[in-house]
């Protein structure tokens, strides 16, 4: 009887400091795991190179060929210059829109961001948007005390970049809220609306993905890593899932 | 009686710019260079228009000679109907006078806007320009501050010399704001590169109020976002603020002469919100060794003394 009980009050302990306890340690999501198709393994091997390099190089490429289309879909579009007129501004950038969304007319999500490039592209913001060492040893103050002199603070909380781009979502939503923007329509060659707004894509993010030429750029979108042509307005390709 | 009524007509138009424009305490010193800045404008309402206004009245008593946009230059769309209701229409009168409007690109804003001409960003998503000798701005794009935009900025900085040296941009490092609150990512992008190179003043908007950020490591923070949209009591108490007003539209005057530059934040009626004096103490050379940089106090009717900054706590 008295076994039972003591069993009992150990069953209720365990319960109340385990409820708290698990509220607290939210698992972090795991990191992806590297996906490297047979192809590229081969060639690594073959090449002795690292299979990442090769994935990023093959990104590289991709890009390459698209901006082999854009830049011949510029020489036939009107130039985008500065100009009083702001209808001659519209007029270039959707020409070039139509001219990129003509020759890329079968082009499909993956073209460019392929399955291997997606996760290395996944595995590249891991690090940027989990909580740090900083994070952890502090963590009700994700912001740090400034110090009136000396060095600048070093490197951003994980925390801060992911709450940047959590608050970019939140405020994004309650904007489209106020101005009726429309939704986002992740599908490439779509047209990024031009009464949403450009959810900031934060710094920290930006130094750990591979460069863009400067017409094209990096936003997140809900959990989704987009490339934008900014002349022509449109979605190049995307990554889901960017953000866990 | 119809001359009388003429007179009485005339004086009366004569007499409503200045009745508009209320007790301006900038000093208007000769050969000062005097500016405007206004923030998050671009909705084409009432609001905007009542800003405009206000900022067209207050020229005939301060003359300011160009105009700083800190973004969200035109809200829900950029077509060209956008570009005349919200930017061409409400400034058509300080246009029409050859006012320079310079723009920063907010999150509401398409980098496409940086083609057209009355912005006057030479095309590019950030650019410098240069007012008059001892004076430089930087206007930047917030949105995306990539490696090449940082890169641009430090080598700009490096090259300006002692000047005044004036950043605007769209979301502010540090803030009160609850919607908001001081952008982090990005401070800690800018801010090594402001105390290394000697900034000396930061303007920005996308909060919807007004706000003087006690001195960060000696560098004077304004924000601006509330000359057409306004998120009335969005103002946390934090050690942050020397002064917040978050009850009605707001625009900026600024002067500089010499180390001072003398500011005012007015509302669309009129009344004096803030107002004070950023005094530059010596002058900074680039020296890119400098770790921190003690060169700005500020002071105002409503300022508090510099004090030990300390972060928002949001």
């Amino acid at each position: 009887m008295n076994v039972i009980r003591l069993l009992g009050v150990c069953t209720l302990v365990c319960a109340i400091s385990a409820v708290p306890a698990a509220a607290q340690t939210k698992a972090a999501p795991k990191p992806p795991k590297p996906q490297i198709s047979q192809t590229t393994r081969e060639k690594a091997a073959q090449d002795n190179a690292n299979p990442d390099a090769l994935v990023l190089a093959d990104f590289q490429k991709r890009i390459d060929a698209y901006m082999a289309i854009h830049k011949n879909a510029a020489k036939n579009a009107p130039p985008l210059k500065e100009t009083k007129n702001p209808a001659e501004i519209k007029v270039a950038q959707e020409t070039l829109g139509a001219k990129i969304r003509v020759a890329r007319a079968t082009a499909k999500a993956g073209d460019i961001m392929t399955p291997e490039i997606r996760n290395k592209f996944r595995r590249l913001m891991y690090p940027v948007v989990q909580p740090t060492a900083r994070d952890k040893a502090a963590p009700t103050s994700p912001v740090p005390d400034i110090p009136v002199t000396g060095t600048p603070v070093q490197g951003t909380s994980g925390r801060a970049v992911k709450a940047d781009v959590k608050e970019g979502l939140k405020e994004n939503a309650e904007e489209k809220k106020e101005e009726g923007g429309k939704p986002v329509v992740l599908k490439v060659n779509a047209i990024y609306p031009p009464d949403t707004p450009l959810p900031t894509t934060p710094p920290q993010v930006l130094m750990n993905l591979p460069k863009l030429p400067e017409q094209l750029e990096y936003r997140i979108v809900g959990k989704t890593l987009i490339i934008r042509d900014v002349e022509a307005n449109i979605i190049v390709d995307f990554v889901p899932n960017v953000i866990q | 009686m119809r001359r009388l009524l003429l007179f009485v007509m005339m004086l009366l138009t004569l007499a409503v710019p200045a009745l508009v424009a209320q007790n301006l305490t900038l000093p208007m010193k000769n050969g000062s260079i005097k500016f405007a800045v206004i923030g998050d404008t671009g909705t084409g309402d009432k609001h905007q228009l009542a800003v405009a206004k206000q900022l067209t009245a207050t020229r005939a008593k301060f003359p300011f000679e160009f105009v700083i946009m800190v973004g969200d230059n035109l809200y829900g769309g950029n077509s060209p109907k956008d570009y005349d209701q919200k930017f061409a229409i409400p400034y058509k009168p300080l246009l029409d006078n050859d006012i320079k409007f310079y723009a920063a690109l907010g999150n509401h804003d398409d980098p496409s806007e940086r083609f057209y001409k009355p912005f006057n960003m030479n095309g590019e998503r950030y650019h410098t320009f240069k007012p008059a000798d001892g004076v430089r701005f930087f206007a930047l794009d917030s949105t995306y501050m990539d490696e090449k935009q940082v890169k641009w900025f430090e080598e700009q900085l490096m090259a300006s010399g002692s000047e005044w040296k004036i950043a605007f941009f769209h979301h502010p490092p540090y803030s009160s704001g609850e919607t908001h609150g001081s952008d982090e990512t990005l401070r800690t992008q800018l801010e090594p590169l402001f105390v290394k190179y000697g900034v000396n003043v930061v303007l920005t908007g996308h909060e919807h109020f007004y706000e003087r950020i006690k001195p960060q490591k000696g560098i004077a923070y304004f924000i601006t976002g509330s000359s057409a949209k306004l998120r009335e009591g969005n103002i946390s108490t934090t050690q942050l603020t020397a002064k917040g007003f978050d009850a009605g539209y707001t625009f900026m005057l600024a002067e500089i002469a010499g180390d001072d530059m003398y500011y005012q934040a007015l509302t669309d009626e009129g009344k004096t919100v803030d107002s004070g004096t950023v005094h530059r103490v010596g002058k900074v050379e680039p020296t890119p060794n400098r770790s921190a940089q003690p060169v700005v106090a500020t002071s105002g009717k409503d300022a508090a003394k510099p004090t030990t900054p300390r972060a928002n706590p949001k």
